[in-house]
């Protein structure tokens, strides 16, 4: 009986293979093409009219010649600068505070201990709790007539409500802050307490017994391993408080205004003549995120390489 | 040179499982290699990690040269532990990993660069300070591991599972290792495990656990001779328990009387236990019954044969030449060596 010759099914390597990918490689573009196009469409076209826009092409109202004007009357102006520096300001200082604040308490929840379901579901419950929500309550607590306020003037704190120092609508953008801090410590910390929780204990231990202390413990073997995560978190916090517009627009001062602020309102400003300005305001934005998020990836990929 | 003194030493994490260590009484010598043997989730790295000082006990007690130590903190007892999987910090060289116990007690750069030298020629991996630990093999982790701990001149040296992550002819080497350091530096050493033969091989004393609870405390020949009970007997690779009655030197059982000089018990109920290496077939030279052969395996250094004595049965294994010799169903005289029986205490007794 003559056996049938035996029929090889694994694809040889080669051409094979590499048509092979080649279709892979189709199948994956065309089921993302849906999202790819949304992306094309609304962001880049957004992005790409705002550009132009930027440049003083403005056909609708009769602008038809490319130029840096606003670009130079953005950077020239006195306001704007000043608007960028705030900007910088607030988004730099509530990541910092946040990020610092969410170590320290993903650090404390860390622990097993009792009831440590329901304090770990307070501390992240203001993670649905919308933006606005802590606008409204930071002007109820810490303005001018706020309840912490009354309650200084109550206890003889202060005289009267009036001497209490400005926190809301004020040049340090102090309401901002503690709004942006309040809303991103649980986003940062919730990160963070997952990668503490997989990284373990053990290298602390490690640590431990070779004779570190416990903050030696923490600053050369804990902080090193979460620091990927903290920077990935940090930088979305940073990304967002740069270019987010309704709390400074509700608790910022009127002079200087945040970035988003003062984009929006020369948008919206009755002379059209403003919206090249407001788009190259917008681009600077929208470059300087970017930037944040070039130098996250290159900080990171240094962390993770080691 | 340190002496570990553990007493009535309780770990229990939680009110509702028993205590994971429970009343542990162990007297470390100083300058040794002892053994924490059992099989996993006995308790064995949770005491360790006592003496280290990264577990607080329950109650009981930890003196290093007799004095408690309880109250210092891990990183003033001097008890480094060499965890199982390493953990080398892996953002760290090769040279950093080594030199970090010396960089906590801030020890001047200069020592710490020249120290790491010679640890990482102690642990035969020269010129090995500008890698990365993700570039080493897990033998290579492992001594760097080793050398990390070394650098600081611990007290103790606590070793989690030191071989299990090793493939065999690692094993060896590191296992000389472990031994010409410890014999050189005349370290305390524990070193955990739940390979009996690892223990056999590197411990100067065993110490077996059970269920948190300390079963012998011995040098590793006693375990195989005179184990204190049955389940230790077992956990050494002993197969043959016949219960009988123990009187004057000799045990009687239901397939007949045997010599027994060597015996745990004064008298009264009793168990015959006997290795199989111990059992002997052919010649009858007293100590002898009658047996049937069952089964039997070749398996090239020995050869193992299952007996059958009435209603009990043995296991024997001899030398590999004998499988030419006996067939199954064969009747056989079945020896007990008097000098290698040891006659244990009953297993009811035992709780």
């Amino acid at each position: 009986m003559k056996w049938p010759k035996p029929v090889s099914r694994t694809p040889r390597l080669g051409r094979a293979s590499l048509s092979e990918k080649a279709a892979q490689r189709l199948t994956i573009t065309l089921l993302l093409a849906p999202a790819i196009l949304v992306i094309l469409l609304l962001f880049m076209g957004g992005l790409i009219t705002g550009f132009l826009r930027s440049l003083g092409y403005f056909p609708l109202i009769g602008l038809n010649d490319f130029n840096f004007e606003a670009y130079t009357t953005v950077f020239t102006d006195n306001g704007f600068i000043r608007s960028f520096i705030l900007t910088f300001h607030i988004a730099f200082t509530s990541t910092l505070i946040a990020s610092i604040l969410a170590v320290a308490s993903a650090m404390l929840l860390r622990p097993a201990f009792r009831g440590k379901r329901f304090v770990q579901f307070i501390f992240s419950l203001n993670l649905t709790i919308p933006h606005l929500v802590g606008a409204v309550g930071v002007l109820y607590l810490f303005s001018g007539s706020g309840l912490v306020s009354r309650l200084a003037t109550g206890a003889g704190l202060i005289d009267s409500p009036q001497g209490f120092p400005a926190m809301v609508n004020d040049p340090w953008a102090i309401g901002i802050i503690i709004q942006y801090v309040w809303k991103e410590i649980p986003f940062i910390g919730v990160i963070v307490l997952a990668i503490l929780l997989s990284v373990g204990e053990d290298y602390e231990s490690v640590a431990r017994s070779l004779g570190a202390n416990r903050w030696q413990a923490f600053r050369n073997v804990t902080l090193p391993l979460i620091m990927p995560g903290v920077v990935s978190a940090s930088v979305i916090v940073f990304a967002f408080t740069f270019g987010a517009f309704e709390i400074p627009w509700l608790l910022g001062s009127t002079f200087p205004k945040a970035l988003p602020v003062l984009a929006f309102e020369s948008y919206t400003d009755v002379d059209l003549a403003a919206r090249p300005q407001a788009m190259a305001m917008a681009m600077v934005i929208a470059v300087m995120s970017s930037l944040m998020i070039l130098a996250y990836m290159k900080v990171s990929r240094r962390y993770v390489r080691s | 040179m340190t002496q570990v003194t553990l007493s009535a030493l309780t770990k229990q994490f939680d009110e509702k499982s028993p205590p994971a260590v429970d009343r542990l009484d162990l007297e470390i010598e100083s300058g040794k290699l002892t053994a924490l043997l059992g099989p996993s989730g006995c308790g064995k790295t949770t005491t360790m990690k006592m003496i280290a000082g990264l577990l607080r006990p329950t109650s009981g007690d930890i003196g290093f040269n007799g004095e408690s130590i309880l109250s210092i903190p891990p990183e003033d007892r001097g008890a480094v532990m060499v965890f199982q999987n390493y953990l080398l910090f892996p953002y760290m060289t090769i040279a950093e990993n080594i030199g970090f116990g010396l960089k906590m007690r801030k020890v001047d750069r200069k020592e710490i660069r020249t120290r790491v030298t010679d640890m990482l020629d102690l642990v035969q991996l020269p010129g090995f300070e500008d890698r990365k630990p993700r570039q080493l093999s897990g033998g290579q982790q492992q001594r760097i591991a080793l050398a990390r701990a070394l650098i600081v001149q611990p007290n103790v040296l606590l070793l989690d599972e030191p071989l299990s992550n090793l493939d065999a002819h690692l094993r060896d080497e590191m296992r000389e290792l472990i031994r010409r350091i410890q014999t050189e530096m005349e370290i305390t050493t524990v070193f955990v495990t739940h390979d009996q033969e690892e223990a056999v091989v590197l411990a100067d004393r065993i110490a077996l656990l059970f269920d948190g609870q300390l079963q012998q405390f011995d040098v590793p020949d006693a375990f195989f001779e005179s184990p204190e009970s049955i389940e230790i007997a077992k956990f050494f690779g002993g197969t043959n328990f016949i219960p009988g009655h123990y009187e004057g030197g000799e045990i009687t059982t239901a397939i007949g009387r045997f010599r027994a000089p060597r015996s745990a018990v004064e008298g009264g109920d009793a168990v015959l236990s006997i290795r199989p290496e111990a059992v002997t077939l052919g010649a009858a030279e007293g100590n002898s019954v009658m047996g049937r052969i069952r089964s039997h395996v070749y398996v090239g250094r020995y050869a193992r044969f299952r007996i059958t004595l009435g209603e009990i049965e043995v296991e024997a294994i001899t030398d590999p030449a004998q499988v030419k010799l006996f067939n199954d169903g064969d009747e056989v005289p079945v020896t007990f060596d008097p000098a290698k029986i040891w006659v244990i205490r009953p297993a009811s007794s035992e709780q």
